[in-house]
């Protein structure tokens, strides 16, 4: 079973992804590759990418340490706030860039400009990836005080058996949040194209600027080569470091003081969503329901629910058949990673060259949204999978189920929390989803997304309310749906 | 009554048929002109907003074999060589054609066909320089006081953008533009994406820092005809015709289209008489008919005298240079002579 598992996904990745991108590097490879390599502004474009990527995971490790720390004690509405931490990390893009436009933008509310500055990129990307890097941290850090104690026990002061004991021991979680960080800032695309300028572009950002305004496919896919050539080194480090083995460990008593603490933390985190939804003007829904100007918002909503339940139907059961077939072979574990190290552009790009027949119908759109989604549904189950007993399968074959009756009514039922907490973060992934939608994009498919975006690039004040009114409508949405299927559960990281 | 009827009687043929019109996001037009082309032809309008009108093209371009669009609206002088060379479109020989102005007529195999006209050219906000001098000589942009003063677009995503670099190319020639961008930059220069970001976020009008910003010769009009009767002489003015840039926007019918016929209707209409009255108070450019009269508005809005115009072919030629080694100024701060050092 596990054979057909893989069967299935290589031959979904063999059609969606290898071959489009294989004909995007074939016009890159060769002369566009060294044109482009030669050309010093490119490699500008590549080391602020990576700046923007290293930086962005040093700035979210330094805050996420200290949380973690301080999350290891129980208080009041604990689960609360890191449930909480989390959801920004499936917000929509244009939804923290609007929330940070409306916090320190031009007209932002706290009359400050940061507008096309580094500062406020970094921001955005701490405040995305926060609650990722926590969610790694943490388990690591409740389990330390075991140690800590031990070697407090054996004469160390507190600092000492931070430095000897518990830091060594974090840094495998530390390595791979700060990887899975410097993964996501350094292949940013919505949050540097809305706010960074031109200035500020990424990689990401300059492949599309490349492709959709200068049509110049051999530059853009030299550098995509590069993005991948990063990405893939990345992702091989992030696979190296396994956590230690540790005693499992339990929370310490905290107050209340603690928890009055994390909430003005997280009032303070939160202040770009804030500020979005104190903008945000709900006679501006108003007028975008039926919008003749803009895509109508009734349309665009409608299209966004409609793709992202059709996406996850097809993104589920290649997700489960791939965190089936990754459970026995690490080949397929990292074959099946690779969606995460493409650029969602260079995706819909490629399939514009490899499929033109296609061009311009839904199936390929579909496709792009479950390639970008299953492995993250996978990577919330591989954990689960992995945990379960292999008597209980045993067991069940040997009592006459059949390999997939057995796999459907033992194991799926005891993975099913995972399970579910994939699909949130798959939905999430599919609602916001920006780069590859804006590329494959027919009008009338428009998206709340791509409606945010559309309207952003419009003069006057009108369209930018309606702008903010709707980023506001899809971070609600997205956090709300998010939580029903997750329910702050979070097995995923 | 009788257009339900006439909509009925379409419905129940089967005539009703869609033809959609790709164009760039400031495409409009008068919705009761639209209704009427409608009802006389029985044929749907569909607009699709493909953003700047580069953008929009390559639209086009990627989906050439399946378009996304029966017609195609709104690519001007300085993209035509890439539409014609990517081969999207279908020639026709409106009837129209001999209404319109000849000099716009650029593409002789009649596959885009001009529908209106206008300059890309320097907009300042008079209350900012009530007191203050402004530049006198195109070359003044780039001194200090005023480089900082000044938003552009970037050219490589915006076609505003990308017509004023052509003008600084054609005022100061292949080895001078690079040099005074480069004292632009030095200077303090903003870079916009796109127009929208430039005239609405930046320029003072609309309390933004910059009194100095690169939009279209009509724009001082257009502020009068949208103030509603707060001003009676425009607030903006235009600066420097020689920086001027002559733009033509296009129509051509797109290569697949699945309604020939239909979509030829949707060209003559663009250039028929009262579209073409049209086109000026909604888009801000002048119509391409030669009969086609102007509002009274467009009296805040002369044609520039000893404007820019270049050859589409020479465009053609050395449009993505231009772009790439202004990028690498600009941009990325590399010196003039580095970057003319690498054409060799």
């Amino acid at each position: 079973m596990a054979r057909l598992a893989g069967l299935l996904v290589l031959s979904f990745l063999g059609l969606a992804l290898f071959y489009p991108l294989s004909r995007i590097l074939a016009l890159g490879v060769g002369e566009g590759f060294a044109k482009a390599l030669a050309n010093p502004y490119y490699w500008e474009r590549y080391l602020w990418s990576l700046e923007y990527g290293l930086l962005s995971a040093f700035f979210t490790l330094s805050l996420a340490l200290p949380l973690a720390f301080l999350f290891r004690r129980r208080f009041p509405l604990r689960e609360a706030f890191l449930a909480l931490s989390t959801l920004p990390f499936v917000l929509p893009t244009p939804v923290v860039a609007l929330g940070f436009m409306a916090l320190l933008g031009p007209r932002g509310v706290l009359g400050v400009d940061l507008y096309g500055t580094r500062a406020l990129l970094f921001l955005a990307a701490v405040f995305y990836n926060l609650g990722l890097a926590l969610r790694i941290l943490l388990p690591v850090a409740v389990r330390l005080e075991g140690p800590m104690r031990a070697a407090r026990v054996l004469g160390a002061t507190p600092f000492r058996a931070f430095l000897r004991v518990g830091l060594p021991l974090l840094l495998p979680a530390l390595a791979s949040a700060g990887l899975l960080v410097f993964l996501y800032a350094f292949s940013a695309f919505g949050v540097p194209l809305l706010l960074g300028g031109p200035r500020y572009a990424t990689l990401e950002v300059e492949v599309y600027t490349l492709l959709a305004y200068r049509l110049a496919f051999p530059e853009a896919s030299a550098l995509m080569l590069l993005e991948i050539l990063t990405l893939g080194l990345a992702v091989l480090l992030y696979l190296r470091f396994r956590p230690y083995p540790l005693p499992p460990g339990e929370l310490l008593p905290a107050s209340w003081a603690w928890t009055a603490g994390l909430a003005i933390f997280f009032l303070l985190l939160f202040a770009p969503l804030g500020a979005l939804f104190l903008q945000a003007d709900p006679r501006a829904l108003a007028s975008a329901w039926a919008s003749e100007d803009f895509t109508p918002l009734s349309l665009a909503l409608g299209n966004s629910l409609r793709f992202t339940l059709l996406a996850l139907l097809l993104a589920l059961p290649l997700g489960v058949a791939y965190a089936v077939a990754a459970r026995g072979s690490r080949l397929l574990d990292l074959l099946g990673l690779f969606p995460l190290l493409v650029s969602p552009v260079a995706v819909g790009l490629g399939y514009l060259l490899a499929y033109p027949a296609w061009r311009g119908s839904l199936p390929l759109l579909l496709a792009a949204y479950a390639l970008l989604a299953y492995p993250l549904l996978a990577r919330a189950l591989l954990p689960a999978l992995r945990s379960l007993s292999p008597n209980l399968l045993q067991a069940a074959r040997v009592l006459g189920a059949t390999p997939l009756r057995a796999f459907l009514r033992v194991e799926i039922p005891l993975v099913f929390p995972a399970l579910q907490s994939g699909l949130a973060l798959a939905l999430a992934v599919i609602l916001g989803e920006f780069g590859a939608t804006l590329v494959l994009w027919r009008p009338e498919w428009t998206t709340l997304t791509l409606a945010i975006y559309e309207r952003l690039g419009r003069p006057g004040e009108a369209p930018f309310k309606e702008a903010l009114a709707l980023a506001a409508l899809l971070a609600l949405l997205s956090g709300l749906l998010f939580y029903l299927l997750d329910r702050g559960r979070g097995r995923w990281g | 009554m009788l257009r339900l009827l006439a909509a009925l009687v379409f419905l129940a043929l089967g005539w009703a048929q869609e033809i959609t019109v790709l164009t760039h996001s400031s495409f409009s037009l008068d919705k009761g002109l639209i209704a009427r082309f409608e009802r006389e032809t029985g044929l749907k309008l569909r607009f699709l907003k493909g953003g700047d009108a580069g953008e929009t093209l390559n639209r086009a371009i990627l989906t050439k074999g399946a378009p996304i669009a029966d017609v195609i609206y709104g690519f001007d002088n300085t993209f035509l060589s890439r539409a014609l060379e990517a081969d999207i479109l279908l020639p026709y020989r409106s009837p129209e054609i001999q209404n319109l102005k000849a000099t716009l007529l650029l593409d002789p195999s009649f596959r885009a066909l001009p529908v209106d006209y206008g300059w890309v050219s320097l907009n300042y906000d008079r209350a900012h320089f009530k007191d203050r001098s402004l530049p006198k000589a195109p070359a003044d942009l780039a001194r200090p006081e005023y480089a900082r003063l000044l938003v552009v677009q970037n050219p490589a995503t915006s076609s505003p953008g990308l017509a004023f670099l052509m003008a600084t190319v054609a005022r100061f020639g292949e080895d001078g533009y690079l040099d005074f961008w480069a004292k632009l930059r030095d200077g303090g220069v903003r870079v916009a994406k796109g127009w929208s970001e430039a005239y609405y976020t930046h320029f003072t009008l609309y309390k933004g820092d910059r009194p100095l910003v690169v939009s279209y010769t009509t724009s001082p009009a257009a502020e009068v005809y949208y103030s509603e009767g707060k001003y009676q002489e425009p607030p903006t003015g235009n600066l420097f015709p020689e920086l001027a840039f002559f733009q033509v926007e296009f129509v051509g019918i797109l290569k697949g289209t699945k309604n020939l016929e239909g979509a030829k209707k949707v060209v003559d209409w663009l250039l028929s008489k009262p579209v073409q009255e049209n086109i000026p108070t909604e888009m801000w450019m002048y119509p391409a008919r030669r009969d086609a009269k102007l509002p009274e508005v467009f009296r805040f809005a002369p044609e520039p005298v000893g404007s820019v115009r270049l050859d589409p072919k020479v465009m053609a030629q050395n449009r993505e240079r231009w772009i790439a080694e202004w990028t690498q100024v600009v941009l990325q701060g590399q010196s003039p002579e580095a970057v003319r050092r690498g054409r060799r």
